[in-house]
This record gives C-alpha cells, structure tokens and sequence, in this order.
C-alpha cells in the first residue's frame, strides 16, 4: 500500500515538474499589447514606415495580438505632447514615434513606457537619449544631396527650406552652411516659420537651387516650393517626399529597410527584452530618386551619374 | 579514275589550306569592333570614346567601332561571341584573355600626370569610425566586380596578407556596382560602409569635385599595376594590327590626336606586352583566387 502511495506520488510529482518544464520551454506565447503610434499628419515618409511595421508584424506570428492606437498631431510641439500624453493615459505597452520633435516631445513627458522611434536624422543631436528610449536613426549624407546638386547646375546661392522649431530640419541646415562655407557657396536659410510669406521669401532668397530638408512642416509646402522652383527653373533637391509631387533629386532612407527594423524591435519588447537591450539601428539603405521628366521640363542637362545612381527615376 | 579523285582531294586539300592560312581582318570586312570594359558610367564611356572611333575608322580605313562589354565578369566570353577584334581590357581581364583567348597586347595608356600604373584603393566615408581591418569586420562591402584587380583582388589580398581567412564572410554584404565611379558613389552616399575601387577613376572624380576627396578616408592600396590594355586578336591581317598600332602611338604628335586624348583622359598610349601581367599575376595568387573561376 505505502508502495502504491509512494508510486503514485512520485508520479504525480514527475507530472507537475513536466508541465512546469513544458511552460517553461515553450516559446513566449503571443503577448497582447497596445501599440501607441504618434505619427505627424500628412508626413508621407513615416507613412510608409508605419505601412512596413505593421504588414511585417502582421506576418509574425508571435505578435499578431498586437493593437495599434495611432495618433495623428499637427506637426506642432504642443499636438505633440498632447498625443504622447493621451497614450501614456491609455496605458500602452510601447510608444512608437515618427520624428525627431515628436520624440523629445513624447520624452519631456516622461513615460514609463518603452519609446521607440524612427525617422530621426541625428538622435544626439536632437537630446533623444534615455533608458526607455532606442529606435531606428536616418542619417543621410547632407554631401550627397549637394554633389548630385551641383551635377545639375552650378550654385552660388542655396536656398534651404527649413523649419525652427524642428531639430533635424536645424541640424541639417547648420550641416548644409558647414558645406557651404567649405567649398564657396552661399546658404540661404529659408524658415517655414514664416511660412505665411513663403512664396516671397522664396523669390526674395536669389537661391539659384533650393534644398529642403526633413521637416515635417515643410511635407504640407512642398508644391509651393516646387511651383516657384519650375517658374524660376531652379533646381531642387529635397529630404522628403510626397505622393502627389517630386523634386529634381530626393535623397531619403529607405522605409522598408526602417519599418523592418522597427518591426524586429517591437517584437523584442514584446517578447520580454528591455530597451537597454536593443541596439540603435541606424539606415542604410537610401532611397535616391530623379525627376528626369523635371530636369527636361526646365531644360535641364540630364545628369548621367543621377541616371546611373538612382535607385528610381520618374520619367511620366 | 584515282589520278582525278586524288587532284579533287588535293586541291580541296589547298582550298581549305589557303582559306585557313589567310589572316582575317575582322568578322565583318567593314567593321572592326573593339570591346570597352564598363570601368566607368557606359554612357559616359560611349561619349568618351567616339573621336577615337572617328579617328581610328579613317587611320585604318575601315569603320571602327566601340561596344561596352556588359560587365567585367563575361568579358572573355563576350569578346569571343560578339566575335571582336579587339578590347581595351583592365589588368586582370587583360590576363585572363591573355591566358584563354588568342589575343595579344597592343598599346596601354599613360595617365594624364605620367604615370603608366594605377593602384586599388580601399576607401570609407571620413566620418564614419572605420579606420582598421578589426573596424571593417561586419560592415558592407562595396567592390566593382570580381574580376577586377583594383575593385576587388587586392582587397582579398590584403584580408589574407593580414591573415583573414574566411574571405568570403569577413563584410556583412558583398555588393558588386559594375564600374569604379559607382562604388565611389555608393561609399559617398552611405549605400555601403567600404568601397574599393581604380585610383585613377577616384582621382579623376575628386578632380572634378574636390568635395570627394574631402569626405573619403583611403584605409590600404594596392600595389602599382599597370593600367587599361588594348588586347587584339593574334589572327588578325599584321599589316592591319601594325596600322592600328601606329595610329594609337602617333595620336601624342597631332593637335588633333592630342585632342582625342584629352577627351579620353590620358596622356599618351605606350606599347604593351606580356611582362605587364606578372604584378597582376602575384596578387592573383596572394589573394588566393584561380583566375577565371
């Protein structure tokens, strides 16, 4: 009988360490979590990095419970920290931000919440730095877009549309007069803060090309710069895209390359790792696009190296 | 009845002889068509090239022309199914059609500060924080093609003169561009982390904008090795080969040759021979590659 009862113990036991060790080994399971999204309107290019992160979660399994709670702020400091305060409200697991001044607006607030980011220029430089903070940096060569420039036409005077109020869109400016006082030509800045006189300013500049850097603001003022840009036959080369229009030269970070990574970085928060375990991941792969239908509209000579290099040309 | 089936068979026997024995001139007798290796921008290749062809087509009497060869890799095939008379060929394809085809060395260019050689240059943006072999582990490779000297042996060179041994793993992306400006590009534009690529071309690029020279950071170099081969086929008519010759060696000597020697971005071209291709020979075999393969 003491036997049987042994016997039956050890059994029992021997199960309960199985089922244990089976919880134990079996993959993380599918962690439900709230995805808090701050992506500026009308930003075209985190658009399609969002796009990317959310069809390639959809295709891991593991993640498939995921929710996204996407808030759409007017590029403007306060809609910023209006958004981050309403996710860090609706207790999300992970806050996804698109830009440099959403970032630290989302980071003043101070969440508990691990941030990623994508579609910041430099992250130092913007003070994007913290325990709970990682993501995707897009560090383009501000040379690139000058050297394909200057295939195109001969510049004394660049205009660059910028915006104050945008760390990136200041970084790169300051990037572009560095260049400048380099290698003999004038930088004039163009400030989207006034935006109310752009088209003035933008005449007034004298710019014999234009250069418009990763503002956000600057996304919604593009087809005004473009139009004045044809009229005068001044070529422009801009960090940022729309659907809807194009300039001469877009040099940008490659959104699937960006929403792939952030996709991987989400996975990992939801699989239980810490932010302080996942590396900053900057892009490499560039987008380098060549309006040739613009360039032989303002009678442009085609420039066969922006042939050669470009990763897409428009020709229609 | 034997006497006549023996005089057919003979002089079928000399007929056959005599076509083998005549040298040809080309595949077509109006054309002679000379490969062009895609060391830079093709279209900017063509451009280049095409007061040479005029010049070449009356010197010869005969309507030159100048094709680019698709890409470094297919060369040799290239030049025997497009049935060519000739090629400016780069070092290490100068070689492998020296060792596969039935060609010869003709002329081969003096740069335009007059030096006869150029070297491989491995190259990273100044900004980046590469500076070492240990620093260029894991990062992205670009090179031009596997069968160039400068935009690539060398660089297998150097990893196992520095003892890597795993060559084929030691970057975490082999890309091959197709020319040396391109993988200039590439580096510059941050498409790649390392670049390798012909000094001349990288020269002659920071010549035309000095913000090029500027932003790069040469990390190693190859040793000198001798530039573009013009390499014609052995079977061709000699006093046709010997014309061909003469007009290239001549072209320094005319306003109108100098002329087409500065659109081509050289000085002069100087004979070429065989001995050209031992320094090629050697880092062929220090970096551990069977030519051809």
């Amino acid at each position: 009988m003491s036997t049987l009862l042994i016997n039956k113990r050890f059994i029992t036991g021997i199960a309960f360490i199985a089922i244990v060790a089976v919880m134990c080994l079996a993959p993380a399971s599918a962690l439900a979590e709230t995805v808090g999204v701050i992506l500026p309107h009308g930003a075209y290019d985190y658009e399609r990095i969002q796009q990317v992160l959310k069809a390639s979660l959809e295709s891991e399994s593991l993640t498939s419970n995921i929710k996204f709670l996407l808030q759409r702020p007017y590029p403007d400091p306060i809609a910023y920290s209006n958004a981050a305060r309403k996710l860090i409200a609706a207790d999300v697991d992970i806050i996804v931000v698109y830009g440099a001044s959403p970032t630290f607006a989302v980071l003043r607030e101070k969440p508990n919440i691990p941030v990623l980011y994508a579609g910041v220029y430099e992250p130092v430089a913007a003070e994007i730095k913290g325990k709970k903070v990682v993501g995707v940096c897009t560090k383009l060569n501000m040379s690139s877009l000058v050297r394909y420039l200057r295939g195109s036409t001969t510049i004394k005077n660049m205009g660059v549309v910028y915006y104050s109020l945008e760390s990136d869109s200041k970084q790169q400016l300051a990037e572009l007069q560095e260049i400048g006082s380099k290698y003999g030509f004038n930088v004039s800045p163009i400030d989207l803060k006034y935006r109310a006189n752009l088209t003035e300013l933008l005449d007034k500049s004298n710019a014999d090309a234009f250069i418009i850097t990763s503002s956000i603001m600057a996304v919604d003022y593009l087809p005004t710069i473009l139009n004045v840009a044809t009229a005068n036959k001044i070529p422009t080369a801009s960090m940022i895209t729309r659907e809807d229009s194009a300039a001469l030269i877009t040099l940008t970070a490659d959104p699937v390359d960006q929403g792939k990574r952030l996709a991987q970085m989400v996975t990992q928060l939801s699989n239980g790792k810490s932010v302080g375990q996942i590396d900053e991941y900057c892009a490499r792969k560039v987008e380098l696009v060549y309006n040739v239908k613009e360039a032989t509209r303002m009678g442009l000579k085609i420039s066969v190296d922006l042939v050669t290099e470009a990763t897409k040309l428009i020709n229609k | 009845m034997m006497k006549k089936i023996f005089h057919i068979s003979l002089c079928a026997i000399l007929l056959v002889a005599t076509i083998l024995a005549v040298p040809r001139i080309s595949h077509a007798e109006d054309e002679f068509l000379i490969g062009l290796i895609p060391e830079e921008n093709i279209f900017k290749a063509i451009e280049k090239h095409r007061p040479l062809e005029a010049y070449l087509s009356t010197e010869l009497g005969v309507k030159v022309k100048f094709t680019i060869l698709s890409r470094y890799g297919d060369i040799v095939d290239r030049f025997t199914s497009r049935d060519m008379d000739g090629a400016f060929f780069g070092i290490y394809t100068s070689m492998l059609a020296a060792d596969k085809l039935n060609v010869e060395p003709v002329v081969r260019s003096v740069n335009l500060d007059g030096s006869t050689t150029a070297r491989g240059v491995l190259f990273v943006r100044k900004d980046s924080e590469i500076r070492t072999l240990k620093d260029m582990k894991g990062r992205r490779a670009s090179f031009v093609d596997k069968a160039t000297a400068a935009g690539y042996i060398f660089v297998m060179a150097y990893l196992k003169n520095h003892g890597v041994r795993d060559t084929e793993n030691f970057f975490s992306e082999y890309s091959f561009t197709g020319s040396h400006d391109s993988t200039v590009y590439a580096v510059l534009d941050g498409r790649a982390d390392v670049g390798a690529a012909k000094s001349r071309v990288l020269d002659r690029l920071i010549t035309k904008d000095p913000m090029i020279g500027e932003e790069l950071y040469i990390i190693a170099d190859s040793p000198f090795l001798p530039d573009n081969t013009l390499m014609i086929r052995k079977d061709l008519d000699p006093a046709l080969k010997q014309k061909l010759k003469d007009a290239l060696l001549k072209l320094d000597r005319t306003p109108e040759g100098l002329k087409i020697l500065e659109t081509l971005g050289i000085k002069r071209f100087i004979d070429a021979s065989d001995e050209d291709f031992s320094a090629v020979r050697s880092l062929t075999n220090e970096a551990g590659i069977t030519p051809g393969e």
